[in-house]
């Protein structure tokens, strides 16, 4: 007769060893690899969106923002169930982070992985297909894109071609943001900015660059202090950016002794500058979302009285998009979320700012006069400038190739020197 | 009282700061310069209850995936100790400073190497992958409460129960372990509490596909939404509490009862 | 099947059959880990084919005076906290230890910032002295400042003072873990002849509880100086980005940077590692000496 003790002792070393035996089985299940499946590249998306049906997709996204995160866990996921039993699954993770993921699996020869769907753009897409990670072209089929979408606006992304490897998502503007309670108005340009921190010592700063605001920040002064936009549009040219460069880190340098904590150390990503401003630490946030201060202000982290301004030299714009890895396993239900986004419902539900607010990726002229309408009837909040404010001064990013040399010189010249 | 400076310096370094935790939760807009906040909302608790889902779903994963590196380490440990605890061989204290090792050594050293292999090995993304890094930097926790836990129980119970005529299997079950129980209780807590409260290392071999409770208190930690954040860490707070009181109630009392502890 | 090895013919295979559980996992997993970070320090078996050299990384890293800057950095940041950690965890620990037994279980409010993590740490830590944060509002509301730029920089000076608050603020009850077990066996009558003979407290302390203690505190600083130099989690919330830790610096190179550049992540982290082995060694070796052979870890 085992005593009362032993009992549960013996029962505790069994379950010890058998969860590690179970481990040790299971492992070769979980990973059991498939064959990757690229038919969806060439079906009509009729049968695309019949394989989808009933599957699972893992979609992989920057999970930096509450509200988007809870539009997409609740509007899409529940939409994606009700129209084609897609269990949509978000995971959090940063494009810099998932594009290296992606590059160590195809290194590792890792034919089938665990991403179905990206959120990315720019630089990092550049990367992702200079690599072959990219699953495509695909975003030509779609029937959403090939309806309401400008091919034109979407024909290239930072300057480098799209060629279908990614759907359009919504887009982009580059803000500041300031509270009306605190700093009387804003300045006009960049000249009037610079004079504004020199006078207002450390409250002012921007996100260390290589964080995507920070990183257009920079490309915001580049474009303002070495005359504009137009010059680098042609593509990477070397020579150019060795002679424009050092004016972009002059101007930097000059006001880091004026910067927050004197410029000897930055914040180490937007969330933080943005929690800097929420409590008054600095005077001016920075956001590529022209309705984040809406946002926060509906949060509860930001102040009623936070508004938007933009620089008179211009604001850059871009757009964002959905890509498919290449070894993803559930390239149909891919298909169809990408779709779905770029949907007029979609882009409707998130252009409110209840939602999120980003600016729709469609082309509202192609769509039926009564959806136009009610993309119109949209109110964006107090705090959140409208397209008739910001299309003027919209100008494009710049291309790809410059953006890694100036975070490089960044560091280089502004935070080492 | 010539203890109540010690008990002030006690609470003031330790308790306020929970009780502080406990405010910010009730009060996102709390901002300087306001000592005591001046508004308080339940607008971090709503957030929680509409994702309760998810973030119990990760608590709970944590949760899982910690008890799983306990099993392993003990699975990994429990004779190497005996034969620690037993014998004297040549080169043994080096030897057994080199099984320390992976507990001093940062552990970003050995696990970024392993991670390209664990990509090719299919163990990254995976739960098992992920209980396997934790065990590999944890296990010596274990190791060294188990070696204690054998040298202070001697040779002398096992020799007398082989005396009265207890085969093996019964030496080990019915005197052996029950033993060492408050070692290896002693052992599995720390690595518990070290798998637990792990982030970087879920998140390199974990890769977003395993949920972990880290992984949703981190992003939040430097955003503005603070309120949110100090509820999950009360949440990591009372849950290791919660877990070692009912293990100090239950098991370790009828062990103080008989006296083994 | 007892858990005894019997003495006599096989011992050695029968030792390593017993140590298997143990060292076959150390040694594909941790050693094969580590040799792996070296050999892709070196170029070889890494994801994209290296086309430098095989010293390449390393020469880079000995020629870049931030990689020294941030070494050192990282040096003082384990120093300062490990070294804050075990004399408050002494000082503390002796105090509780001499409390009587009706407050004792109050003591035990000490663990708190053992079972937090460390990220929930270093989220207190912001929350306290930021500028914006708890002892600012403090100091505002006695009259001490006026407005927040007159609080004291203390999260982003330079000197790495949120980390190091952090640190110690986890470190402390670990400390007072290890002294408090070592406390448990001492014999309270020494220090009560002591007393009668005259000395006084912090004589008492110095002088008859502290050297009782030395082990405990030796083990804890190597645990705690080496966890603070190459930890992940803390200096993540809390760095600053001029110098920065040596693990923010690794973990830039690895996920946000091209994969071309994983060598000088792998050089970065074989240098920590080897530091980590020399310090252990050497600090060893050095308390050994000082106190004849003790057992330290």
């Amino acid at each position: 007769m085992i005593p009362l003790l032993q009992r549960p002792l013996m029962l505790l070393t069994g379950l010890a060893f058998s969860l590690v035996l179970c481990l040790a089985a299971a492992t070769p299940c979980l990973s059991a690899d498939h064959t990757p499946d690229n038919a969806p590249a060439t079906l009509p998306f009729a049968d695309v969106a019949e394989r989808a049906r009933g599957t699972q997709v893992r979609w992989y996204m920057y999970g930096g923002w509450a509200h988007v995160n809870d539009w997409v866990d609740t509007y899409v996921a529940g939409e994606m169930k009700k129209r084609y039993n897609i269990n949509l699954v978000r995971v959090p993770m940063d494009a810099g982070v998932f594009v290296n993921k992606l590059l160590n699996e195809k290194a590792a020869g890792k034919a089938v992985g665990n991403i179905d769907l990206l959120w990315i753009n720019g630089e990092n897409f550049k990367n992702a297909r200079e690599a072959g990670l990219l699953f495509g072209p695909f975003a030509d089929r779609l029937p959403n894109v090939e309806k309401f979408v400008d091919p034109a606006s979407v024909s290239h992304d930072f300057g480098y071609p799209v060629d279908g490897y990614e759907a359009p998502y919504g887009r982009a503007q580059f803000v500041f943001e300031y509270d009306t309670a605190q700093a009387g108005t804003p300045p006009a340009d960049l000249a009037a900015l610079k004079a504004w921190i020199m006078e207002n010592p450390g409250r002012f700063t921007y996100p260390q660059p290589p964080d995507f605001t920070g990183s257009a920040f920079i490309r915001q002064v580049l474009y303002a202090v070495t005359g504009g936009h137009d010059q680098y549009m042609a593509g990477w040219d070397p020579d150019l950016f060795a002679e424009k460069s050092p004016l972009l880190w002059k101007w930097l340098n000059d006001i880091e002794p004026y910067l927050w904590q004197k410029g000897r150390t930055y914040p180490k990503d937007s969330a933080f500058l943005d929690t800097l401003f929420s409590r008054g630490e600095v005077a001016f946030g920075m956001s590529y979302h022209p309705s984040h201060a809406q946002n926060k202000i509906i949060e509860g982290s930001y102040p009623d009285t936070a508004r938007t301004f933009v620089l008179r030299d211009g604001s850059i714009f871009n757009t964002h998009f959905t890509a498919i890895p290449f070894n993803a396993p559930n390239k149909a239900g891919a298909m169809v979320l990408a779709d779905f986004l770029i949907s007029a419902d979609a882009q409707l539900s998130k252009y409110q700012p209840d939602n999120w607010g980003d600016f729709p990726a469609l082309d509202l002229e192609r769509l039926p006069e009564k959806e136009r309408e009610r993309f119109r009837a949209v109110d964006l909040g107090p705090a959140t400038l409208g397209s008739d404010v910001l299309g003027p001064l919209a100008v494009p990013e710049i291309p790809s190739a410059y953006l890694e040399a100036l975070e490089q010189g960044w560091k280089a010249h502004v935070l080492d020197r | 009282m010539k203890h109540g400076s010690t008990l002030a310096l006690l609470v003031l370094l330790f308790l306020v700061p929970a009780v502080i935790l406990v405010l910010v939760s009730l009060a996102p807009a709390w901002r300087f310069p306001q000592v005591w906040p001046d508004a308080f909302s339940m607008k971090g608790a709503a957030f929680f209850m509409r994702h309760q889902g998810q973030i119990l779903g990760a608590l709970g994963a944590s949760f899982g995936f910690s008890l799983l590196t306990v099993a392993a380490t003990l699975a990994m440990c429990l004779v190497p100790a005996a034969v620690f605890a037993r014998n004297h061989f040549p080169g043994k204290p080096l030897l057994e400073g080199l099984l320390l090792a992976p507990a001093l050594v940062p552990p970003m050293t050995f696990a970024m190497g392993l991670h390209f292999l664990f990509i090719k090995a299919s163990l990254a993304d995976t739960l098992a992958g992920v209980v396997l890094i934790l065990a590999m930097f944890s296990y010596p926790y274990m190791f060294r409460a188990l070696v204690a836990g054998f040298q202070t129980m001697g040779d002398e119970y096992r020799i007398c129960a082989r005396n009265l005529g207890a085969g093996p299997l019964a030496v080990l079950f019915r005197v052996e372990l029950p033993l060492l129980v408050p070692a290896m209780i002693a052992g599995g807590s720390v690595v518990f509490l070290v798998a637990f409260s792990e982030y970087f290392l879920v998140f390199l071999i974990g890769g977003g596909s395993v949920p972990s409770f880290t992984g949703t208190l981190f992003p939040l930690l430097s955003s503005s939404n603070r309120s949110l954040a100090a509820i999950l860490t009360l949440i990591f707070l009372f849950l290791p509490v919660f877990l070692f009181l009912v293990l100090d109630l239950s098991l370790m009392r009828s062990y103080r009862k008989k006296g083994m502890i | 099947m007892s858990l005894t090895v019997n003495p006599g013919s096989g011992k050695g295979a029968r030792l390593l059959l017993g140590l298997s559980p143990l060292l076959v996992p150390y040694l594909v997993l941790f050693c094969g880990g580590v040799a792996l970070t070296v050999c892709q320090s070196l170029g070889i078996a890494t994801p994209l084919p290296h086309p430098g050299g095989l010293w390449d990384a390393y020469a880079g890293l000995i020629s870049d005076p931030a990689f020294f800057a941030s070494f050192g950095f990282s040096l003082w940041v384990a120093g300062a906290s490990a070294s804050l950690s075990v004399a408050t965890g002494a000082f503390l620990a002796y105090r509780v230890w001499k409390l009587p037994r009706q407050l004792a279980p109050l003591s035990l409010v000490y663990k708190i910032p053992l079972i937090l993590p460390h990220i929930a740490v270093a989220f207190l830590v912001l929350i306290f002295w930021s500028r914006s944060g708890i002892v600012a509002s403090a100091a505002h509301s006695l009259g001490l400042i006026q407005g927040m730029h007159e609080f004291p920089n203390i999260l982003y000076s330079g000197w790495g003072m949120g980390m190091i608050l952090a640190y110690t603020l986890k470190g402390t009850p670990f400390a007072m873990l290890l002294a408090l077990a070592l406390l448990a066996r001492f014999d309270v009558r020494q220090i009560q002849t002591a007393a009668m003979l005259g000395a006084s407290g912090p004589r008492i302390f110095f002088a008859i509880v502290l050297p009782r203690l030395a082990p405990a505190l030796h083990t804890g600083f190597i645990i705690l100086f080496l966890y603070s130099f190459g930890a992940f989690d803390i200096p993540y919330i809390l760095s600053e980005s001029r110098p920065g830790m040596l693990s923010i610096h690794v973990y830039n190179l690895y996920f946000k940077h091209d994969l071309a550049r994983r060598p000088e992540a792998m050089a970065i982290l074989t240098l920590m590692f080897c530091f980590a082995v020399v310090f252990i060694v050497a600090y060893s070796r050095a308390v050994a000496r000082l106190e004849n052979g003790g057992r330290k870890l």
